[in-house]
């Protein structure tokens, strides 16, 4: 049979973002795949260190939308080594909360996608529906609905009332029942299965080599979650039950996904429990000696490190960030390779593809 | 009895490199370790690649900067940062300046690949050996190292808030004036 190469991108529907993938098929089934990246790059690395660490808590916020809130959290923890700050207790379970409450509406948005790739578009508009709540949310506690501004360099920026909390109690109750059903339809339903058992298989050896992080290296049975792993804020006190399948394949990923919202939830209601009284943030403006850290922490698509060197003057002399979707790209041709053309932007989904993120 | 991945860092970096190297580790309130490595040659970062692979890690990002070196020349210096069982190391060579090269540590540790042609690209240091040397990001129309170039914020903003923007705003305030 004879070999064709088909280019999908870097403009095509089923890709919010612009990649490039030049695919080479034997008839319907692919048999290898090259990526050419770099149709987003906005040198926003190079922005960040000609301007002042605080004005790059704003900067960094916009590298991307849905895990946003990461970006400034994880920015900040590098700061706060350098500079030996100490943050309130009620701060950490507040960084938390605004982490979770986050990862629960991105991975709604993978999930829904995945149903309107496969052409289950009820399901699709029943996941959207669902994640309107956790905009709410949003919304209601942060004035916004994507970028929280939760975080300032010693602590947060939001407190939450009495009267908050019960409405993020309630809130989260409403959506544990459609999540629950959802989840069945996701490891039930006939045409969700057939469309996603067995479909782009990532073995956990070639996971491991590849270096994969988040729900696609634990999809392929690696934990790897960072919140346990090296536990940050206040997920040393907290129990995180790490959500690690074994099916390798685009069903397992969505499944681990599907089960970090649940425990999202679970660890969130801990929170309003448990939170201390006390402040939120320290009470004056911190001044960076020079020096370097690393942090890093568990966004929705997996760990997130920034790397941080200072000189003392308040213009950083290198900021680095590695999103997790960066590392995810190459495992595509471990994923791809004897699926059929139709299951590529399932694939392709199915790691959950930031590209603004990966770019910067 | 918990296997201590630093200590068995620490004993095969030592039995390798001899005294080539100067390593910290340093344990936070929660009970993160995370180290740090200088190395005194740059050539040993392959065997640096060669026992973070046999205990089973990986690497997270590697950063290539600008520094100063002793004579206060400008000098690149590249961090690389692994993952030991979710404790990083960040191990620190410095670029010689005669040559601008490092070897690639992508043939041991494949998760080096995309993040080495990054800085490849980005700081115009050449990556010996890399399997896939090619552009990531930038164009070809683009010069290497083009972070080591001084590009006015204006610029690099695409003049987002340039001249143009301050003599519209100008011209939208004038104009309200002018209603009033």
């Amino acid at each position: 049979m004879s070999t064709y190469t088909i280019p999908v991108g870097p403009l095509h529907v089923a890709l919010e973002e612009p990649m490039y993938f030049r695919v080479e098929v034997e008839g319907e089934t692919i048999v290898g795949l090259e990526l050419t990246a770099g149709h987003v790059h906005r040198g926003i690395e190079y922005l960040a260190m000609k301007r002042n660490i605080y004005q790059n808590l704003t900067l960094l916020e916009r590298v991307c939308s849905l895990c946003s809130n990461n970006h400034p959290f994880t920015y900040c923890m590098a700061l706060e080594k350098i500079a030996g700050i100490q943050i309130p207790e009620r701060a950490e379970y507040l960084r938390v909360i605004a982490d979770e409450i986050k990862r629960i509406a991105s991975h709604l948005f993978n999930i829904a996608m995945l149903a309107h790739i496969i052409g289950f578009d009820s399901l699709f508009m029943h996941v959207m529906e669902l994640r309107e709540i956790v905009q709410d949310i949003k919304e209601t506690i942060y004035g916004n609905r994507m970028d929280l501004a939760a975080n300032c360099i010693g602590g947060v920026r939001y407190d939450l009332s009495e009267e908050k909390i019960k409405y993020l109690a309630r809130q989260l109750d409403n959506l544990k029942k459609p999540l629950e059903e959802i989840t069945r339809i996701y490891m039930n339903n006939k045409f969700v299965r057939a469309r996603t058992e067995g479909v782009g298989i990532l073995p956990k050896d070639e996971a491991l080599r590849y270096g994969v992080v988040g729900p696609v290296a634990r999809g392929s049975g690696i934990n790897n979650d960072v919140r346990v792993k090296s536990p940050y804020a206040a997920y040393d006190k907290l129990k995180v039950n790490v959500q690690v399948e074994t099916g390798c394949d685009v069903k397992a990923r969505a499944l681990v996904r599907l089960r970090e919202i649940q425990e999202a939830i679970n660890i969130i209601q801990h929170c309003l429990k448990e939170i201390p009284d006390g402040p939120t943030c320290i009470d004056y403006l911190p001044e960076i000696p020079a020096g370097e850290a690393v942090a890093k922490s568990e966004a929705p698509r997996g760990e997130l490190i920034y790397y941080l060197r200072t000189n003392g003057s308040d213009i950083p002399e290198r900021i680095k960030w590695r999103v997790p979707t960066y590392m995810n790209w190459e495992a595509l041709k471990v994923m791809m390779p004897g699926n059929k053309v139709a299951d590529i932007p399932l694939i392709i989904n199915s790691i959950d593809p930031c590209i603004s993120c990966t770019e910067r | 009895m918990v296997r201590n991945i630093q200590e068995e860092f620490t004993e095969k970096l030592t039995r390798a490199l001899g005294a080539e190297f100067s390593l910290r580790w340093e344990r936070n309130s929660k009970g993160v370790v995370t180290g740090w490595c200088r190395l005194h040659d740059h050539r040993h970062i392959t065997t640096v690649a060669l026992i973070v692979a046999s205990l089973g890690g990986r690497v997270i990002t590697i950063t290539a900067y600008k520094t100063k070196d002793d004579q206060q020349r400008d000098s690149h210096e590249i961090a690389y940062h692994f993952d030991l069982d979710g404790c990083t190391c960040t191990v620190t060579i410095e670029v010689p300046g005669d040559s601008g090269k490092v070897n690639s540590i992508t043939p041991i540790l494949k998760s080096a690949d995309w993040t080495e042609r990054e800085l490849q690209e980005l700081y115009g240091i050449k990556v010996v050996g890399h399997p896939n040397p090619k552009r990531l990001f930038l164009d070809d129309t683009i010069d290497e190292g083009i972070m080591n170039d001084f590009i006015p914020l204006s610029i690099a903003m695409q003049g987002a808030t340039s001249k143009t923007l301050w003599e519209k705003v100008l011209a939208a305030t004038s104009q309200e004036g002018e209603v009033k």
